[in-house]
């Protein structure tokens, strides 16, 4: 066990973030999701240092670190505004840490030029921060936070201002970075896809408290309340690429067929979103190129909504209004067809 | 619509009027004597020992200003600690407060026999005194400063410094290598508010310092003197050259500042 938190409180003003507990063990990726303004940013500050908890206490290996200034915790932050300080270029950003550790401007050059080559922002070196897009900017935070080799580097969604492709690049990257210098993770995010693609370990939090921990897995698949579900509410299916048809990519989910537009090669794991699927007692023609047939075996009002979950071979959560359930006469264990465009199964990893 | 136009209208010519008058009124300053009496006052004996007075005593109070109102407006921006309400509204007290009760406020405290002396046991003599000049212009211009300062610090993100710290820096590392830097432009403006202010501060040096003749005689004490012995040429002189001082005084702080600026 690398880092213990245990029943963390804290208190800022108006709100609280009440007995938190979760570990972290060496080498994992732990994501934390939830709401805005649930305390993920506090929270990850305090395992930091920067706050001091009301209660509670945090632990590294078998050292009680609660009290612990941050600069001694050996733990590195990257920021969702990246932070690079603005009145020092690039290279002076990343070897700022360094410098502290090490007292030969040689070492620290080797260690900073590697790193650079490695995130792929060498070429960026003698710029201005304030100069630099989003991605690159990001790139740097995270060299700055991983060339000291942390013993835990968190990050404050570090991909939130990024575009789709660089987002997907990006992560990709940080991925095998992690790898090479063996970090232990703590991300925040709002995005489902980096827990799929990063995640060995979720915790969700709403209003200060924690209401589950658990692998990706568990989260999706069995979410112990309706807030998770909603939440996390995304079909997300591992599938099997098997060939083309036209510019289209086939693949095999569970003996399934769907056609999506993205590329893929081997295991995928694709995303479908429930709003996106049209259900109907009827085949009907359209031009989408998903059409499952399958049995409603669960029908959930939640608000003015209602889930149902479709076998089909693969189950799948579609969501529709109560007018058009009481239209098509939906009920649990009625057989249905599910109709859904080719674009609208994503591949995220 | 026509009842705006004019509205703006008023307000533009409003300004435009004052500020007309404001410049002719400096103007005047330049016009009125003759250039031979402005050169003959500005070379005599009492406007030399007072111009050196003045600068010395304002750039050692600005510096004193700018050590004592970084921490203290670091102090406010960054920690919440027991009185912090009342410290940040006695700092701002003066800025409402006349000049001239300032200096009354201070003569009674530093001319109180306890206090005087126990001063003078360190051997500092502060009540008429060129020191008394110092410590007059500290406290007229601080209040002014720590708030530039204390808004410049704010405007540096916190998470710059968490950054900092998590990289291996201590407190004080943090605040000289990255706050200091990233508050510079608030900081020069501080100084150079302070450096004016100092230069101009009149009421509380008169009553602490008691503006003697060629002792205690700052550049806006010897325009106040001159001017009820009726030397008008004198008193305009001293007003030339503090407006002088002033514009060089910013000048050269815009020059290291751009300087700097480009340095870095
Ligand atoms: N210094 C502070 N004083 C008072 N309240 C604060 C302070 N800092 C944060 N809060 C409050 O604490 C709550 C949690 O903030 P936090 O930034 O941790 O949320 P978050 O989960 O990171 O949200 P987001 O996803 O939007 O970043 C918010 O309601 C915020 O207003
Ligand atoms: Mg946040």
């Amino acid at each position: 066990m690398l880092l213990r938190v245990e029943n963390l409180s804290l208190e800022f003003g108006e709100f609280k973030v009440e007995s938190a507990s979760f570990e972290v063990e060496r080498g994992d990726y732990l994501i934390i999701i939830g709401p805005t303004g649930s305390g993920k940013t506090i929270l990850l500050e305090t395992i930091a240092g920067f706050h001091t908890p009301k209660q509670g206490r945090i632990y590294m290996g078998n050292e009680d670190i609660t009290s612990l200034p941050p600069e001694k915790r050996g733990i590195s932050m990257v920021y969702q505004d990246y932070m690079l300080f603005p009145n020092m270029n690039v290279y002076n950003n990343i070897a700022y840490g360094l410098r502290k550790k090490i007292n030969n401007d040689g070492e620290v050059r080797k260690e900073v030029k590697h790193i650079a080559k490695v995130l792929d922002i060498k070429h960026l070196l003698y710029r201005n921060p304030t100069t630099l897009s989003g991605g690159e900017q990001q790139r740097v935070a995270i060299a700055r936070a991983l060339v000291v080799k942390p013993k835990i580097l968190l990050m404050d969604e570090p991909f939130s201002s990024l575009d789709v492709k660089t987002r997907e690049k990006m992560r990709k990257l940080v991925k095998d970075v992690m790898k090479e210098y063996e970090t232990t993770v703590i991300q925040i995010t709002h995005d489902f896809e980096d827990v799929f693609v990063l995640a060995n370990k979720v915790v969700i939090m709403k209003n200060g408290k924690i209401l589950q921990i658990g692998t990706p897995d568990d989260i999706f698949r069995k979410p112990t309340n309706e807030f998770i579900a909603n939440f996390v509410s995304t079909n997300v299916l591992r599938c099997r690429a098997v060939g083309k048809k036209g510019n289209l990519s086939v693949l095999n989910c569970n003996g399934v067929t769907l056609y999506t537009p993205d590329k893929s090669h081997g295991s995928v794991i694709v995303s479908i979103r429930p709003e996106e699927i049209i259900v109907s007692p009827y085949k009907i023609f359209s031009s989408a190129r998903n059409i499952l047939k399958g049995k409603i075996i669960d029908v959930i009002r939640r608000g003015n909504l209602v889930w149902l979950t479709v076998d089909a071979g693969i189950k799948l959560r579609t969501v529709i209004t109560p007018n058009s359930m009481e239209l098509l006469g939906i009920e649990k264990n009625k057989d249905v067809y599910l109709i859904f465009k080719a674009s609208c199964v994503k591949v995220i990893g | 619509m026509s009842g705006k136009l004019s509205f703006k209208g008023f307000c533009i010519i409003l300004a435009a009027l004052f500020t007309a008058i404001l410049f002719i009124a400096i103007a005047f300053l330049f016009f009125v004597p003759s250039p031979q009496e402005i050169w003959k006052s500005m070379t005599s004996p009492e406007m030399i020992f007072s111009l050196k007075l003045s600068v010395i005593t304002a750039a050692v109070s600005s510096a004193i200003v700018m050590l004592l109102g970084i921490p203290i407006g670091y102090a406010l921006s960054r920690f919440s600690f027991f009185g912090k309400s009342i410290v940040k509204s006695v700092i701002d007290l003066p800025m409402a407060f006349p000049e001239l009760v300032l200096g009354l406020s201070l003569l009674l405290f530093f001319g109180n026999t306890y206090v005087s002396r126990s001063f003078e046991i360190i051997g500092l003599k502060i009540v008429f005194t060129k020191l008394g000049i110092v410590v007059a212009q500290i406290f007229t211009a601080l209040p002014y400063s720590t708030r530039i300062i204390y808004s410049a610090f704010e405007g540096v993100n916190r998470r710059y410094e968490l950054v900092s710290r998590s990289l291996g820096y201590g407190e004080f590392e943090t605040f000289t290598k990255i706050t200091l830097p990233l508050a510079k432009k608030g900081l020069f403006a501080s100084t150079i508010i302070a450096f004016a202010r100092c230069m101009g501060a009149f009421g509380a040096v008169l009553i602490l310092a008691g503006g003697s003749y060629m002792n205690t005689e700052t550049l806006p004490i010897a325009l106040y003197l001159n001017m009820s012995y009726g030397n008008l040429g004198m008193a305009i002189t001293s007003g030339i050259v503090l407006i002088i001082v002033s514009f060089i005084a910013i000048a050269i702080f815009e020059k290291l500042e751009g300087l700097n600026a480009v340095k870095s």
